[in-house]
């Protein structure tokens, strides 16, 4: 039944030069499920999720999202990517932004939701240039979500976010997921782990291991996530 | 002053350029690319103008004048037919030449000395130094006959432009064509890799955005501001500069317009091969100069030495120079089967160019 896998990674590897970026990856994530990448600098998080939209092809092994093998520019517009920096045109206005991603997703509308969503409607009409780094990575948001995508890809999407608004943005992101969002997140902070559903450790571009947060405290019999992964990772090296 | 500080800005900036290779390129490479280029332009030049020298002199006399032209450095003179002058004028291979009618010595005789000149006058540059052989030739006939008044009058006649034809109406055509190509080239090739460092291209080809689309779109929204630009450099270059124009202004246009189109997709496609700003601007010395220098805009194509000749030829720059100047110049319209020539290439290369962005587009990223 591939066709309930959202995103269904088979032994995919990818190198650049003498690097190994990936090595034999197998994952799958639900529909409506919230997976956290988990890894630290220069793990592979970042290449595993640009093969999932199709900018890196790999040398080995198939990735399928929604049901279609990539590369596939026709299904990108079910899928809503935020890059890590905030990838925005400094010289617009936050709504010209959000505006923009809208059209070249084909999505009509959507814009105010989206603004709303990040809470940056009040700022509508500020010029990217003059916002702060947590600002700009909240339209950035709202640039990879306006069109409604059925697949969010988030790289490191709060960085910058003070903690009240990050708490305001996952109840965001339980709603949609809820609703039927499929939600990848890659991250290094170990609070925004605790609220995925399903957790993915990556080191060296291997998968270490996959599994609940409780899960994979119970693997490493560690009482928080952070030294189960510090303990996870120990073993492998 | 701290001397270890100092030393340690100067260690580090030496050390960063030891690893951007580009850059040293651009300091040891380029300087000897244009300096060799100029003197192989200048020294391996035909600099002296080809003069045709048509005697139909019953006398005497114009076979003095054109034995004292030929001893002349300043011009090269072969000896040609007056009823095919104006033919090797048009064609380019002569700059001018000069007939002594059949009376000229029966003329000179009466006191006056009265050869026709025909100057080709698109490069006011050229006219000089005929006229001024002409003179000197005619001296020495003065110094012969001495005692009589002698009363010298050419008859000049100009093919194309006038005697108050000058140094800006010659530079002035392909200016305009010139300043429009450069500075929409520079806008657009630090655009683009905008995109590409502030991430928004990644984020476009996450999107269902299509390759062509991109490019195409890019091109667009740059020639409406290339289009807004020309008009406003051929107002200024006709009402306020008051270039000479004998040509069509929208045929002007339409040229200046494919120039632009053209140095936008140039900028699309050499921002492929740069990673900054910084590193577009290098593009400037090693693209935009040699084309330059070669596209015939200070030095004449065909007073080119051959090897240069055939650069030059391949290069889009020197056909929408001539062009331009055809047009302005010598009043060409699109029936001028050297003006279609110019037309053609260029717009075949604006085609060339989109598609070279496009595949550039594609292979880097994925």
């Amino acid at each position: 039944m591939s066709d309930s896998w959202a995103v269904d990674v088979q032994g995919v590897s990818k190198h650049f030069g003498d690097v190994k970026a990936l090595d034999a990856v197998t994952l799958r994530v639900r529909q409506g499920e919230i997976y956290g990448l988990l890894g630290p600098n220069g793990s592979g998080k970042t290449t595993l999720i640009r093969m999932f939209v199709g900018l890196v092809a790999p040398n080995a092994g198939t990735v399928t999202v929604l049901g279609k093998r990539m590369p596939n520019v026709a299904l990108l517009s079910h899928v809503g990517y935020m890059t890590q920096a905030a990838a925005l045109y400094p010289g617009l206005s936050v709504e010209e932004n959000v505006e923009f991603f809208a059209t070249i997703n084909g999505a009509e509308g959507g814009v105010k939701a989206a603004l709303e969503f990040v809470k940056l409607y009040d700022r509508r009409d500020s010029v990217v240039s003059t916002l702060s780094g947590g600002m700009r990575q909240r339209c950035s948001l709202a640039c990879a979500l306006v069109h409604k995508p059925q697949l969010l890809l988030l790289d490191e999407p709060t960085v910058g976010v003070d903690p009240q608004l990050r708490v305001e943005l996952w109840d965001g992101f339980k709603q949609m997921a809820d609703a039927g969002t499929t939600i990848i997140v890659s991250s290094h902070v170990m609070d925004e782990a605790e609220r995925c559903q399903r957790l993915g450790l990556i080191l060296f571009g291997k998968l270490l291991t996959e599994g609940s947060p409780n899960e994979i405290r119970a693997q490493a019999g560690k009482p928080t996530l952070e030294e189960a992964f510090l303990s996870l990772s120990e073993r492998r090296a | 002053m701290s001397g270890k500080r100092v030393e340690a800005i100067t260690k580090r900036l030496l050390q960063q350029f030891r690893r951007d290779r580009r850059t040293l390129a651009l300091l040891f490479v380029a300087p000897i690319v244009i300096l060799g280029l100029l003197g192989y332009l200048i020294r391996g030049s035909a600099s002296a103008p080809a003069v045709g020298i048509a005697n139909e002199d019953q006398g005497p006399l114009g076979a003095t004048v054109a034995a004292a032209l030929a001893q002349s450095t300043g011009i090269s003179t072969i000896t040609i037919q007056a009823a095919n002058g104006d033919s090797k004028l048009k064609d380019g291979s002569l700059t001018a030449y000069i007939v002594f009618q059949a009376d000229f010595s029966s003329q000179a005789r009466a006191g006056t000395i009265a050869p026709d000149v025909h100057l080709e006058g698109s490069q006011p540059g050229t006219v000089g130094p005929v006229l001024q052989a002409l003179q000197q030739a005619l001296i020495s006939i003065a110094s012969s006959a001495p005692g009589q008044g002698l009363h010298v009058q050419p008859h000049v006649t100009y093919l194309y432009g006038g005697p108050g034809f000058d140094t800006l109406d010659y530079f002035g055509a392909a200016f305009i064509g010139l300043v429009v190509f450069f500075l929409v080239f520079v806008v657009t090739i630090v655009s683009f890799l905008n995109e590409r460092s502030q991430g928004t291209l990644e984020r476009l080809m996450a999107s269902p955005l299509r390759r062509g689309e991109i490019v195409v779109g890019y091109m667009l929204g740059f020639t409406v501001l290339a289009l807004i630009q020309s008009v406003e450099v051929l107002i200024f270059s006709l009402a306020v500069l008051k270039v000479h124009n004998s040509g069509n202004v929208a045929l002007i246009f339409g040229l200046e317009a494919l120039m632009a189109i053209a140095a936008v997709n140039l900028g699309i496609f050499l921002s492929m091969f740069a990673r900054t700003e910084f590193q577009a601007v290098q593009f400037i010395p090693l693209v935009i100069v040699p084309q330059f220098l070669l596209s015939g805009i200070l030095f004449s194509v065909n007073s080119e030495p051959r090897l240069l000749q055939v650069l030059s030829d391949v290069l889009p720059l020197t056909y929408a120079v001539n062009g331009l100047r055809d047009v302005m110049i010598k009043g060409a319209d699109l029936t001028w089967g050297s003006l279609q020539l110019d037309v053609g290439v260029v717009a075949g290369f604006v085609v060339l160019l989109v598609v070279a962005a496009v595949a550039t587009l594609r292979r880097r990223i994925a």
